[in-house]
């Protein structure tokens, strides 16, 4: 990144060529452009990935991303550094997918409920049957096309939880449910992928 | 301990809360010993999703667009500047206090253009009597710049829309800094500045190159 | 995607049709376009109508009132761009163009007046409209997104279903009738919002002004979880309302609450130092 001559007197020096996330931070403070593209590049996979996980397509996703990063810009001057920038950002990034996915009515996280039977996977069911494995390690492309699969209630938790990595307690926060049950749902979610998972190995297998 | 039980619990042994008796059945039962290690897989390899996607590059495009707009970026616009950035402009005066009013629930001055005189204290409680009419903001001069041009009739109208856009941010202003977690007075403060904001648009519209 | 730069109404004389007096002309104008097209209109001075006609084409009648003005067009694909030129020197009467357009009912239309009636009929698409002291009419369409902003003209919207609408005034009124949707925004400085509908479709309506008076005029078996508050201004409402649990303080000025029926739709209805009524329709 070349470094900017001109008025931003106040501007941290650059370290030779290369921005720190803290020297873009401030400023993008003072409205620096190439700063806040910076800021934005860092993140942007991480945010859209959110954003699509949650949504399931591109057009809102996209127009989730440019909201978050909006309302994070817009409140940047505000930023003092207490927590890192990255998980204010992708906090915002929840909060903000969170509130379109209620604005549609789409279910957060369902409540819990008493064990229905038919949402149960159990071993016990299929005594006998050839329990094997999910082999080695599951590719990111299937895992990814069974997270798409999921009921929305569990792909929220399992987003937040699995592959955002926020505590029980964070979600809980967030999404406005219980800690038991978010641990429920999460529970649930991982059994509902595991089936996904075997279905779907299961059918290219046939297609061979 | 049979699988039923196994499996009731299996959610605190993931989390690494376990007793000797749960560990014991998974020596002996291969089918919890393979769902058991099959959700810790699933846990695990999800963290591999995190950042899975890059987003367009016009999502970049539009984004800084928006930053432009609100007055975010500050930077010398490229050449071409047309007389509409005055609107643009002014936005940054009532999007910056407009997410902050939002976030935090009070009505900030930061920067709304400072008109002389306008030194009111923020939150006090007791009633505050209307303000004086103020001077006018450079970027009001600007827009009735804009319409000079225009005839007299149609001047007139556009002063007259300006004077109610500007009273109706007033009045929201000061009622939502007499009681700041007051969120309906918040929305007709947003509500007074889209108003404005229609104002500027709509009077600049007409001076798009191409007209006279 | 190149625009092709359009013909001059230099042109005019010699491919209208009729000309009526002496120097209004008359323009015809066919365009062929696909699936949604877009439609775009600029017409400072003079009416523009707006119906739903054959699918795939755009049909223009324009009347063109002096030879100060010409109509510059272009289409690029499935985008249509019509706007009255001024030429220097003209005013709202010499620069007056009438405009009888029809389009597909899938078609979004965009129209831009200073004054004039703008009218649209049985769309289906996005409809945009901004004027300055234009009138504004929006009869029979449905689904698609409504945004009017208007300075002065009065604006009027009949029979709109299903829609997500927006209206900002400064001045000019708004007369709802027969409006439902999934949202119904309007947004006034001094301008009256009056409404007479339903309130269906499980939506969401604000109606806020600040100086202008709001009467919303509802059916006894209308389903609304309605808040109503006027700062300086008097509210009343014909209905009696059950009580909401939510906490609510008025904190200054007028207010009710409550809700009505099964509270399918949210109302809302703010006023600075307007005058708010809730109405009953005696059937």
């Amino acid at each position: 990144m070349r470094p900017k001559k001109g008025n931003l007197t106040d501007a941290p020096k650059l370290q030779g060529d290369k921005l720190t996330e803290r020297e873009a931070i401030e400023r993008a403070k003072q409205g620096d452009a190439e700063a806040f593209k910076f800021l934005y590049d860092l993140h942007k996979r991480r945010v859209y990935s959110l954003c699509l996980r949650m949504t399931g397509n591109t057009a809102s996703a996209e127009d989730l991303t440019q909201e978050a990063f909006l309302q994070l810009f817009r409140k940047i001057g505000t930023f003092r550094g207490e927590s890192a920038f990255s998980t204010w950002l992708h906090r915002m990034a929840v909060n903000v997918v969170l509130m379109q996915l209620r604005k549609k009515g789409l279910p957060v996280v369902p409540i819990d409920e008493p064990t229905e039977p038919d949402e149960e996977v159990t071993v016990t069911k299929e005594p006998g049957a050839a329990d094997e494995r999910l082999a080695g390690s599951i590719d990111r492309l299937e895992l990814q096309r069974a997270v798409d699969e999921l009921p929305p209630g569990y792909r929220t938790i399992f987003v937040l939880h699995d592959v955002e990595g926020y505590e029980h307690n964070e979600i809980a926060g967030m999404v406005g449910c219980s800690i038991g049950n978010s641990k429920s749902q999460l529970h649930k979610a991982r059994l509902k992928l595991r089936e996904l998972l075997r279905v779907n190995r299961a059918e290219k297998a046939m297609k061979r | 301990m049979k699988c039923l039980e196994f499996e009731r619990v299996l959610p605190e042994y993931l989390e690494g809360n376990y007793l000797p008796e749960q560990q014991a059945h998974l020596q002996t039962c291969a089918a919890c010993s393979n769902l058991l290690a099959d959700l810790k897989l699933i846990s695990e390899q999800a963290k591999s999703l995190i950042a899975s996607h890059e987003p367009s590059p016009a999502l970049w495009n539009a984004l800084e667009e928006r930053l432009r707009r609100e007055g975010l970026i500050r930077q010398a616009q490229p050449p071409g500047f047309r007389l509409r950035s005055f609107s643009s402009r002014w936005r940054l005066a009532w999007l910056v206090p407009l997410a902050a009013a939002i976030a935090i629930g009070t009505v900030v001055k930061l920067h709304y253009p400072m008109k002389a005189g306008d030194t009111q204290p923020v939150a006090r409680q007791e009633s505050i009597p209307a303000p004086p009419a103020k001077p006018m903001s450079s970027e009001d001069l600007q827009l009735l710049t804009t319409v000079a041009e225009r005839p007299p009739a149609q001047r007139a109208k556009y002063r007259a829309n300006l004077d109610d856009a500007n009273s109706f941010i007033r009045d929201a202003e000061q009622s939502a800094k007499q009681d700041p977690s007051d969120i309906f007075m918040q929305q007709m403060l947003i509500n007074a500045y889209e108003q404005k904001q229609m104002l500027y648009d709509l009077a600049v519209y007409r001076s798009e190159p191409g007209e006279q | 995607m190149r625009t092709q730069r359009a013909l001059r109404a230099a042109t005019v004389l010699m491919f209208a049709g009729m000309a009526f007096g002496t120097s209004t002309v008359r323009k015809d104008l066919h365009f062929r376009v696909g699936k949604h097209p877009t439609v775009s209109i600029n017409n400072p001075y003079g009416p523009i109508t707006v119906r739903a006609g054959a699918p795939q084409q755009v049909v223009v009648v324009a009347m063109l009132h002096s030879d100060r003005v010409e109509l510059d067009q272009s289409q690029s694909r499935n985008r249509i761009n019509l706007v009255s030129h001024l030429l220097p020197g003209a005013d709202s009467i010499s620069g007056l163009v009438e405009y009888e357009v029809l389009v597909p009912p899938d078609a979004d239309v965009t129209l831009h007046a200073d004054t004039g009636t703008l009218h649209a009929e049985k769309l289906h698409g996005d409809l945009t409209m901004e004027g300055v002291n234009a009138a504004m009419e929006v009869v029979d369409c449905a689904d698609g997104h409504v945004h009017l902003k208007t300075l002065n003209g009065n604006v009027n919207l009949t029979n709109v279903r299903n829609g997500h609408v927006e209206v900002v005034s400064m001045n000019g009124d708004v007369v709802m009738t027969g409006v439902s949707g999934p949202y119904v925004s309007v947004n006034s400085n001094s301008g009256r919002i009056q409404y007479d509908g339903d309130f269906g479709g499980e939506g969401e309506y604000n109606f806020i002004s600040h100086t202008g008076n709001i009467e919303a005029m509802a059916p006894p078996y209308a389903s609304i979880d309605v808040l109503a508050r006027s700062n300086q201004g008097p509210v009343e409402s014909d209905f009696s309302l059950e009580p909401k649990h939510a906490p609510f303080i008025s904190r200054t000025g007028s207010a009710f609450t409550g809700t009505l029926g099964k509270a399918a739709s949210s109302v809302r209805l703010f006023s600075f130092s307007g005058k708010i009524h809730l109405k009953k329709r005696q059937n």
